[in-house]
């Protein structure tokens, strides 16, 4: 098992260095990919990484083709190894220095570093270390041993898909939208459970009552509770009149089973209590909303 | 919180007074329509003080200490606030809270009064707050994977908290009808030790 997969080490490496060194030399976005990673800031200058970015594509490239001509030679594999240790230390490098920055490994998706940036190197690593160990040409083995080399070229190819993202949407939103058919949304359905609070808040900022009572609230939601069927929203607000600024609490009382697609125009008992005095202020320092009249038709 | 259980029962007391006084005596109102004051308002311009000499004050940026109820804030553009608390001033941390729920290290919005000795009077404080459109990659029983450009976050399910809306529909607790591949607004608090968010409200199909 073991010298099978490090016989085929170098046709792995070698497709997976080939792509995403030809994306890195020849993309087009190469530039603005460069721009998000930690490189501009250490070579201090946009075209340098852009050119950085190239010559590694390069690099990758010429690797690709040594392992895919000489499998059996140490250089290839060593030299993609310590490409692979290159890369997981730029990353460590990046990632503490800069988490936000793009690790532009991939040349097609750019994203924070995270797990599965490492894993592909770390993969690159292992895959370079293997094939350093092969001991007869991937094409000998192939003929070989078709059979093994076909599964294990499977299980690569799963490796390394599981490791980049750059391909989720051909295989892992399909897989979870299946999961979802299959076995149902896992997310609660809550058929029949009390209206949320926030449903509520939406009930009461769509009413007259809002509109009517907001010159005078100050803060957003303070407190609420659920009482004989009501459900009170408590704000801050405060008044004015002769006598200066008074804080009070607004109060809210609207029906709880109640929301906006049920009650379009709900009823809101609004109420002010002054702060100082505990007493109820009468509704009057509430401006009423005038009432809109028609415009005239033509007719 | 750390209510003893002495004030717990005067909080009681105090909201039955207040329910007494809310179904009681009250103005009702009814009928519809205009805007609100809940936790998108966090994004929305400052109100005008109601005391035309007190001028409205807003303020943004990460908390770098806490003393009783001041608030030492540093702005993302090097500003400094002192933001007082009050038994008035709303704070919203996923849900409405109080003082005790905030820490050192999370970003806020605060708007309220400037006060002559250069402290702002907070009448609301969002805390953590975060909107974004997103685009849901995954759902979990807990979770949704979500995509924010090229950018992967996690929203946290919180129960009895996290809404959603459908085809701006009232809010409801109902979450099974969110899709894979959908945009969805998301409005949440974040998480400053993981850099994921809490969602308290999914907004769908818009």
């Amino acid at each position: 098992m073991i010298p099978l997969v490090s016989n085929l080490a170098p046709l792995v490496c070698a497709l997976l260095l080939a792509v995403t060194g030809a994306g890195k030399l020849f993309g087009r976005q190469t530039a603005q990919l460069a721009a998000n990673t930690v490189l501009v800031r250490v070579l201090n200058d946009g075209r340098r990484a852009t050119l950085a970015l190239r010559t590694v594509g390069g690099v990758e490239l010429a690797l690709a083709a040594a392992l895919l001509a000489s499998p059996e030679a140490l250089l290839p594999g060593v030299g993609t190894a310590v490409l692979g240790a290159g890369f997981t230390g730029y990353l460590a490098y990046a990632r503490a220095t800069a988490p936000e920055s793009s690790c532009g490994c991939s040349a097609a998706a750019e994203g924070p570093i995270g797990v599965r940036s490492f894993a592909r190197a770390g993969l690159v690593a292992a895959g370079g270390v293997a094939a350093a160990g092969a001991d007869a040409a991937w094409w000998s083995q192939l003929t070989r041993r078709p059979g093994g080399s076909a599964l294990v070229l499977a299980a690569a190819a799963v490796l390394l898909l599981c490791a980049s993202a750059d391909l989720d949407h051909v295989w892992l939103l399909p897989l979870r939208k299946a999961r979802i058919k299959v076995f149902g949304n896992p997310l609660p359905s809550a058929a029949g459970e009390r209206v949320p609070v926030a449903a509520t808040v939406q009930l009461l900022e769509n009413s007259l009552a809002w509109q009517t009572a907001m010159p005078v609230v100050r803060s957003a939601l303070l407190d609420h509770w659920d009482d004989e069927g009501w459900r009170v929203l408590r704000y801050a607000g405060s008044y004015r009149d002769a006598r200066g600024t008074h804080p009070v609490s607004v109060l809210f009382a609207l029906d709880l089973t109640l929301t906006v697609d049920t009650a379009p125009n709900p009823a809101v008992r609004v109420s002010l209590i002054d702060e100082e005095t505990e007493e109820v202020v009468p509704s009057s320092v509430l401006t009423p909303v005038p009432v809109r009249t028609a415009l005239p038709l033509a007719t | 919180m750390s209510h003893s259980q002495e004030s717990g029962g005067r909080r009681l007391d105090r909201r039955r007074f207040l329910t007494t006084a809310a179904v009681g005596g009250a103005t009702i109102v009814g009928a519809s329509a205009l805007g609100g004051l809940d936790a998108e308002a966090a994004f929305a311009e400052p109100m005008d003080s109601l005391d035309t000499a007190i001028p409205a004050a807003f303020a943004e940026g990460r908390v770098v200490a806490m003393n009783r109820n001041v608030l030492d804030v540093a702005g993302s553009h090097g500003e400094r606030y002192l933001i007082q608390l009050t038994n008035a001033t709303s704070i919203w941390k996923l849900r409405t809270t109080t003082a005790e729920s905030i820490e050192v290290g999370d970003g806020l919005y605060a708007r309220g009064a400037a006060m002559p000795d250069g402290t702002i009077a907070a009448d609301a404080v969002w805390v953590n707050i975060v909107n974004v459109y997103v685009t849901i990659r995954g759902i979990a029983k807990d979770r949704l994977h979500l995509t924010h450009g090229n950018e992967e976050l996690v929203g946290h399910i919180v129960p009895d908290t996290t809404t959603a809306s459908y085809l701006g529909g009232a809010l409801t607790a109902d979450l099974s009808r969110t899709r894979i591949g959908q945009e969805a607004q998301v409005l949440g608090a974040w998480r400053p030790a993981d850099g994921n968010i809490d969602i308290a409200r999914v907004s769908l199909g818009h």
